[in-house]
């Protein structure tokens, strides 16, 4: 079996490629530079210079599909990723199973796993699809010594022009492989907050992270520390989630975390339902006290 | 210059109040109601901050189900000028469902077509790439913030690395994300008067053969201890406690 791999970002492609190995031959289409990439075991690596334009890259990669041999597909569910595989799916008219997390091979088919109802249900089906989507945490990241050839190809322009890039602060933190994360949401009501938070992060060697609201749309910490469907998936020893409500997006993200506490002021809170041990009440006496006892 | 904007909607099932039947450990859906999906408002919104400016017509359709037109009088309430109800939705189908929509909005007169980058139940991310392709339209998508202006439609979007800012000459295809805009709760006289508003409602007669079996859909496990305490001093001793362990 030979798969087509595209992803944007570094640590989605070294996942899918540890998932993969001893699984069949592959090769990476990529935008990241990243000299780590080629101790995965690819057959190459294929990196996509110009302008990230979603339809040029869908274009290539259909091309690259039909001449390249290739049995199967599997693209990041990043920005672009997703994008670039509807616009595959639309051309090529293959359907797609989106946002997968786990695909086992048959003779002839594929068992896959996603989430279905916002998170209240996973979906494992069986089907004949080629091209799949793959959230971020499909495996964990295992390099080997090989060392893949690297080659580029210059993305096609399209019809919708791009008239900036800029990048966003770099990554700062490599939330992964935190032992202890200590997440904090909307409930924090202000930036000045996290001061009073990050006592129990030391204290704990801890993480600081976040829900997405807090990441994305206050930008009260950066976006790489977004735990959740949309951001990192996590599995500490310990997770603190501090005023955060556990909508199932955000869980979706932390499920596989081995202890879960949570604190919130409403007692009918659905982190509750996730949580092994459970505070009611204001985050901001309780950090404190916890902090006092440790 | 006026814009014409179809605003592409979706009603869900109200995610919270989705039940597990404890002995075949499914979610239960039936008799939950169905809401308007968060980014379809997100949609709505965008569509409206754009005709609020340069004028136009907004033309909502949903593909879903009877039920649909709670949702789509809400639409209305936020300032959609007319509705389309199409009938038939009955599983998440990318494809499906950007077929059903294409078809409609082939029949319709528009500069952008707007919709959300991901709904809140399905997630797929998928139909905005479909629809585009069906309509052989450029694709801007996840857009956080939208300009228009000549006929030219301007979109930053944010990916997990950069903030990419591109444009490109109507027709288009738009997909938002929650962070677009903040959705405004209409006043209470628009919502009375879309009460009274009409719906076209159509059935769906698109049809595609779907390859892929459900094998299982049932809650995810989970075996949280789900120790709650009410005596925060109490908790919080615990709690560090099982910190402690942790940090070993
Ligand atoms: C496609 C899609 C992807 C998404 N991806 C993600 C994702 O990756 N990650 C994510 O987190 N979300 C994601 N979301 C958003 C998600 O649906 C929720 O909107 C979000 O998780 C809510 O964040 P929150 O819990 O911080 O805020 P809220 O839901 O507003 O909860 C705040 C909580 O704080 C409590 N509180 C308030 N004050 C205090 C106090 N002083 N002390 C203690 N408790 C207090 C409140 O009782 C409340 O429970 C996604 C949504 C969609 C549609």
């Amino acid at each position: 079996m030979k798969f087509l791999i595209f992803s944007d970002i570094e640590d989605s492609a070294k996942q899918v490629m540890s998932f993969l190995k001893g699984k069949g031959d592959f090769v990476l289409y990529t935008t990241e530079k990243g000299e780590s990439l080629t101790k995965y075991g690819a057959q190459k690596i294929v990196l996509l210079t110009g302008k990230p334009e979603v339809k040029g890259i869908s274009s290539l990669l259909s091309d690259e599909f039909s001449s390249g041999g290739y049995d199967l597909v599997m693209i990041a569910s990043t920005v672009l990723g997703r994008d670039v595989a509807s616009l595959f799916s639309g051309q090529k008219s293959i359907e797609v199973i989106p946002e997968i997390f786990d695909i086992k091979f048959n003779s002839g088919t594929v068992t896959t796993k996603r989430y279905g109802l916002g998170g209240k249900a996973v979906i494992e089906e069986e089907s004949k699809s080629k091209l799949f989507t793959f959230l971020s945490g499909l495996s964990d990241d295992v390099p080997g010594d090989g060392s893949s050839p690297i080659e580029t190809k210059n993305i096609p322009e399209g019809v919708v022009k791009i008239l900036a890039i800029e990048q966003k602060k770099a990554k700062e933190v490599n939330l992964e492989k935190a032992n202890i994360i200590v997440a904090v949401g909307r409930g924090l009501g202000k930036i000045e907050g996290i001061q009073q938070i990050e006592p129990l992060v030391k204290a704990v060697r801890g993480e600081l992270a976040g829900s997405r609201p807090v990441c994305l749309d206050y930008h009260w910490l950066s976006e790489d520390r977004q735990v959740g469907y949309s951001g990192r998936t996590v599995k500490p020893k310990a997770y603190v989630a501090l005023g955060i409500s556990g909508q199932i997006q955000h869980i979706a993200g932390m499920r596989g975390s081995k202890v879960v506490v949570a604190v919130n002021k409403d007692k009918n809170a659905p982190i509750f339902q996730e949580a092994d041990y459970g505070i009611v009440g204001d985050l901001y006496q309780i950090v404190p006290k916890i902090v006092s006892y440790l | 210059m006026p814009y014409d904007i179809v605003v592409l909607i979706k009603q869900i099932p109200d995610l919270e109040l989705i039940k597990v039947n404890q002995s075949t450990e499914e979610p239960i859906t039936d008799g939950v109601p169905f809401k308007f999906e968060n980014l379809s408002k997100n949609s709505v919104e965008a569509a409206v901050r754009i005709k609020e400016k340069n004028g136009g017509k907004i033309t909502a359709v949903l593909f879903g189900n009877e039920k649909g037109t709670q949702v789509m009088k809400e639409a209305y309430a936020m300032g959609v000028d007319e509705g389309i109800l199409i009938t038939g939705y009955s599983e998440n189908n990318p494809v499906l469902t950007a077929k059903v929509l294409a078809q409609k909005i082939k029949q319709l007169h528009y500069d952008l077509v707007i919709l959300g980058n991901q709904s809140a139940d399905s997630m797929s991310g998928m139909v905005a790439g479909l629809v585009a392709t069906e309509l052989n339209l450029p694709l801007l998508s996840n857009a956080v913030s939208i300009e228009v202006a000549d006929k030219i439609v301007k979109v930053s979007t944010a990916t997990e690395k950069d903030v990419i800012k591109s444009e490109t000459t109507m027709p288009a295809v738009i997909s938002v994300t929650q962070e677009t805009n903040e959705p405004r709760f209409p006043p209470v006289l628009q919502i009375i008067k879309a009460g009274k508003k009409s719906i076209s409602t159509e059935q769906s007669t698109v049809k595609i053969e779907n390859t892929s079996k459900i094998i299982s859909k049932k809650a995810p496990k989970s075996e949280r201890k789900r120790l709650i305490f009410e005596d925060v001093d109490k908790g919080a001793q615990e709690v560090a406690k099982v910190l402690k362990e942790a940090m070993k």
